[in-house]
């Protein structure tokens, strides 16, 4: 029996991975938790274990692809199952008792080795009964799936190529889906009710036609399903930061597909304005495909205005003669639109997109395409500089004293399988101050004007790898002690380098740490992690003359950079956290003392 | 390798205007095409030399009609090699020009044959060698040429398509033209002018399919004095040489003879696209049945970084649609929120007289079940055409009954490619039969008949009396 390992989810929020590596090749024998793909997603690197175990006839996806959960990684014939009661396989039983799959002769490992015959497990197999896997054909422009409201075959019963399947009811209309292929239904695998995406395995079917069905499928049309909302009521228009880092723009209707995120050549996907059929590719003489929907009477000038406002010009109500629409007309709906609550047309703009100069004129220039990683850490630091008033304030910490303290303990936090650090230290020192000056423990939620308050104490570690900036996250601070807080910054240190931080693992912090200090430098000026509200810069501590007591004195000096959301936090509590920070690293004592 | 933020294959109207404004708004620009200069067919073979012949035709025209006038003049001299000698300086002026404003932006121009190597890379083929391009954005703009007809388009200097007829080697004694769409009027009244017996025959029961048919039975009437016969619902079904021209068999319900022999033959049964263009398969570019580039309404391809624009995106297969498109596409490559969303794009046939027309024609709207008022003016009633004794044309306006916005025009009679401008400029900006009448127009002109229709709307043009109905 062939089955189909599909991508399992990978998490809250996680559409689509790269694919890095694929440790499976047709021929291999695949155990249950054997890991079979590793996988960048928007900010870990993951290995993918199977589900499922067999001998690997087909791998349907290679190093770079996208893919998404649901989507079918490869195929295996399971060895461990039983053959069919009727015995072994025989090649052209009769229809009843048919073997399952190819027959392992016809299996290309043995053939040719390496990929060359990957998709092409049948030649020898011509007439012998396949299994393969009808999947959810294209079903239309921007159409991604639907939901199944009806199965219509059953498991065991013949299907003939182009009879209905299942019918669905996508955004548009109901469709009835026909099966491209003809054979024994051995699995059905929707069920009414669920969901389903386009290239989602509906069935497995046996099937002896000679080539696999990839006759081009006709969706019929049931009936239409009326656009939400009445023609008066705008259709909600959201901004979606796509995943890829283009800037995706739903207005009215359909979405536009987003275009690669090419610097210096962003590309804003737009709607059209007209929902049916705005082109006139096609369609014979100018303006004869306009049926549904007559121009809307308005100067192009005018509905120029309304395209870049994001909004859809039939909605508006034009005022003049013959209810010619004017630019003021169309500025006058976006404020109604707003007032009324209603999709903020303007905010869908965004940043302009700047265009950049032709660099090839002054010398050599390559582009390469950014990755997950930076493209995530772009989007989330422009997100941050837009919306948060940073402050930065500078301080010294004294940390003569912990120095010592330092060199004293460092063969204890070594034995704990950490390494006493001025981070480490420093974390310690932040779950008191976390809970000292609340404030700093906080998100601001503008839309409901309010500050969010937490009870724990998360604090983020900015880690610099080799894939770019990671921040994985180390739970309750303010609850272990320093060794404990060594040794687990040491672990997701080393576990963000080596790519296998887990999403979940950098989700959830309160607060961020990033010390340059191993690298040099007196101060800086981090950028807030959204959505906290501060962030500790820590820089090299260097050995200064300080006056005390009447003498200069020499005096390992450690430079503190805080930022902060000045939405949140005034600038006497800026400085006040930050002199308890130093403090508390100059006098450990303090932090049993207030901590 | 030559990187570029823009490489546009395809030098026509649609290219090199696609080209220009992305110079103006600052990308750096690869244009890529086989000939010397910019201008594509519509310069070298297309628009541009055939409204150079047209305008001679209507000369040798006009001086036969003015001994109604009291002028007679002789028979013309045609001298051949000069009147081609005189298109083609017009062809080289106007592209030699746009060679020159493509140097002044400092646009690469590539002579040659472009090839998609992936949707970052084109390499550009020319007998000097070649030449790899990388790009962030390319525009496919590669045209359409002209569709053979299997049996008919054979092999033989006497059979001529829009391209060689063009050249003008010759005047055919009887020339057949095979299709009556404006290609094959256009250049059919050219040689009519010129001295050949010409013969149209077309496949469906009228000229110029598409257009509104009460224009087309005035241009008709014209056109049929200047030929030897038009044959209409009659197919060609087999062309053979011999010795002295050209057999051809005709297939029909109503024709008087089944075969015919003819000097040259002249195939104009329309244009298809360009869109076999080499490593199209390399991207996700497709191609709909009719062979288009699909495209959407940024004319974006399915190829994030591949747009298409022009005759090959689709119809209408238009010179100035393709310019537009064009501008269009680049900018939104240069980030701008366009799309392509005309209320009425022109077409026009330069015969004798022309005819023009914008928005939905008559016949379109009142298949769609729009509520339409359609107002006529005679261009018997204008003084200008009077003056020119062309008063056989007509304006015709389409009015959205309800609201009395117009919403389409048509026009036949001399200048009615320039007339139709003032049209689409009216539906563009959703101008009402008010605006339009209440627009002073000057005299006299012809230009004076589309306020006048206008004023029919309400039942008060100047020169017509028809008063509305109740």
């Amino acid at each position: 029996m062939s089955t189909a390992f599909t991508l399992p989810e990978l998490g809250e929020n996680v559409t689509a991975a790269d694919v890095l590596r694929v440790m499976v090749a047709p021929g291999d024998d695949v155990q249950l938790e054997q890991a079979v793909l590793e996988l960048e997603t928007d900010k870990a690197t993951v290995e993918v274990p199977s589900s499922i175990a067999g001998r690997v006839t087909e791998v349907k996806v290679k190093p770079g692809d996208k893919v998404k959960p649901g989507q079918v990684v490869f195929l295996v014939e399971a060895a461990a199952t039983a053959p069919p009661a009727g015995g072994p396989p025989t090649v052209g039983a009769g229809e009843g008792d048919a073997p399952d799959v190819v027959p392992a002769a016809a299996g290309p490992a043995t053939a040719s080795p390496g990929d060359a015959a990957r998709n092409e497990p049948v030649e020898a197999a011509s007439a012998a009964p396949r299994v393969v896997e009808f999947v959810l054909p294209e079903l239309g422009e921007n159409v991604e799936g639907g939901d199944v409201t009806s199965v219509l075959v059953k498991a065991g019963s013949r299907i003939e190529r182009d009879q209905p399947v299942i019918e669905l009811e996508t955004d548009k209309a109901t469709v009835e889906v026909p099966s491209s292929v003809s054979g024994v239904i051995r699995e059905v695998r929707v069920t009414t009710g669920r969901r389903v995406t386009v290239g989602d395995v509906v069935l497995v079917v046996e099937t002896t036609e000679t080539a696999p069905g990839v006759a081009p499928v006709k969706v019929q049309q049931v009936h239409a399903v009326p656009p939400p909302g009445g023609s008066d009521e705008p259709v909600a228009a959201a901004v979606e930061a796509a995943a890829d880092g283009g800037l995706q723009q739903a207005v009215y209707g359909r979405r536009a597909p987003a275009g690669p995120d090419l610097p210096g050549m962003h590309e804003t996907a737009l709607e059209e304005a007209e929902g049916d059929a705005p082109r006139v590719a096609g369609g014979g003489v100018a303006g004869s495909d306009r049926a549904a929907h007559p121009p809307a009477p308005a100067a192009p000038s005018v509905r120029r205005v309304a395209r870049e406002l994001g909004v859809d010009i039939h909605e508006v109500k034009g005022t003049g003669a013959g209810g010619r629409i004017s630019a003021e007309d169309v500025k006058a709906h976006v404020k109604r639109l707003m007032l009324a609550g209603g999709p903020k047309a303007t905010a869908t703009a965004g940043p302009a997109p700047v265009v950049l100069p032709d660099f090839s004129k002054w010398g050599a220039i390559e582009r390469t395409p950014m990755r997950a990683v930076r493209r995530t850490t772009a989007e989330r630091l422009s997100t941050a500089w837009t919306h948060i008033p940073h402050v930065t304030q500078f301080d010294l910490a004294d940390i003569t004293v912990i120095e010592g303290l330092r060199q004293q303990f460092g063969r204890r936090a070594e034995a704990a399988g950490g390494k006493l650090t001025v981070t480490a230290i420093a974390l310690k020192v932040l779950g008191a101050a976390l809970k000292a000056f609340p404030q700093f423990n906080a998100s601001v939620d503008m839309s409901t004007g309010e500050i969010v308050l937490k009870q724990y104490v998360h604090v983020g570690i900015a880690v610099d790898t080799d894939r770019g900036l990671l921040v994985p996250v180390i739970r309750d601070v303010d609850r272990k002690n320093i060794l404990q807080l060594a040794a687990e910054l040491a672990a997701v240190s080393e576990k963000a380098r080596a790519g296998k931080t887990t999403i979940e693992e950098m989700q959830g912090g309160c607060f961020t740490i990033t010390n340059l200090g191993g690298i040099g430098g007196t101060h800086f000026t981090p950028i807030v992690n959204h959505p906290e509200v501060a962030i500790l810069g820590l820089s090299r501590a260097r050995t200064e003359p300080v006056w005390k007591d009447g003498a200069f004195v020499p005096r390992l000096m450690l430079p503190l950079s805080l930022s902060y959301d000045h939405r949140a936090i005034d600038g006497a509590d800026g400085i006040r956290f930050l002199r308890w920070v130093a403090e508390a690293l100059e006098q450990p004592f303090l932090l049993s003392l207030q901590g | 390798m030559h990187t570029t933020q823009l490489a546009i294959l395809g030098g026509g109207p649609g290219g090199y205007a696609a080209a220009f404004m992305a110079a103006d708004l600052g990308l750096s620009v690869t244009l890529i095409d086989e000939e010397a200069n910019p201008g594509g067919v519509c310069l070298h073979r297309g628009c541009i030399p055939s409204k150079a012949l047209l305008h001679a035709a209507r000369l040798i025209n006009e001086t036969k009609q003015a001994a109604e006038w009291g002028m007679t003049f002789g028979p013309p001299a045609i001298d051949l090699d000069r009147l081609r000698g005189w298109k083609q300086g017009i062809v080289d002026r106007l592209t030699g020009g746009l060679g020159q404003l493509s140097r002044q932006r400092k646009i690469t121009y590539l002579r040659g044959r472009g090839e998609i190597l992936d949707p970052r890379t084109l390499v550009v083929r020319a007998a000097g060698g070649e030449q790899r391009v990388q790009f962030g954005h390319a525009i496919l703009a590669t045209g359409s040429s002209p569709t053979r007809v299997p049996g008919v388009s054979i092999d033989s200097p006497r059979v001529l398509d829009s391209t060689s007829a063009l050249e003008l080697a010759s005047v055919p004694k009887r020339l057949l033209v095979v299709g009556g769409g404006y290609i094959g009027l256009e250049l059919g009244t050219v040689f009519a002018a010129l001295g050949s017996a010409v013969t149209v025959v077309e496949m469906t029961d009228g000229l110029l399919p598409g257009a509104d048919r009460d224009l087309v039975a005035i241009l008709a009437r014209r056109v049929g004095a200047m030929c030897e016969a038009v044959l209409l619902n009659t197919k060609v079904s087999g062309v053979t040489e011999e010795r002295d021209g050209l057999r051809v068999t005709f297939e029909g319900a109503s024709i008087a003879r089944r075969e015919d022999v003819f000097d040259q033959v002249l195939v104009s049964v329309g244009r298809r696209p360009n869109s076999k263009i080499p490593g199209l398969e390399r991207t996700r570019v497709k191609v709909n049945a009719r062979g288009f580039l699909e495209v959407d309404g940024q004319r974006r391809t399915a190829e994030p970084t591949i747009f298409a624009i022009g005759d090959v995106a689709g119809e209408p297969m238009l010179a100035h649609k393709a310019s537009a498109e064009g501008r269009l596409a680049v900018e939104v490559i240069a980030g701008r929120k366009a799309a392509f969303e005309p209320a009425a794009i022109p077409a026009v046939v330069f015969t004798d007289p022309e005819l023009a027309w914008c928005g939905p024609t008559e016949a379109q709207a009142r298949a769609e079940g729009r509520d339409i008022e359609v107002t006529r003016f005679p261009w018997a009633a204008s003084g200008r055409a009077i003056t020119l004794d062309r008063t056989d044309g007509v304006t015709k306006l389409i009015f959205d009954r309800p609201t009395g916005r117009l919403l389409g025009m048509g026009i036949v009679g001399p200048g009615a490619g320039e007339l139709i401008a003032e049209g689409v400029l009216a539906v563009e900006m959703a101008a009402t039969a008010e605006d339009l009448g209440l627009t002073i127009h000057p005299h006299p002109t012809l230009s004076e008949t589309v306020m006048e229709a206008a004023d029919a709307f309400h039942g008060t043009a100047t020169h017509i009396f028809r008063p509305r109905k109740k």
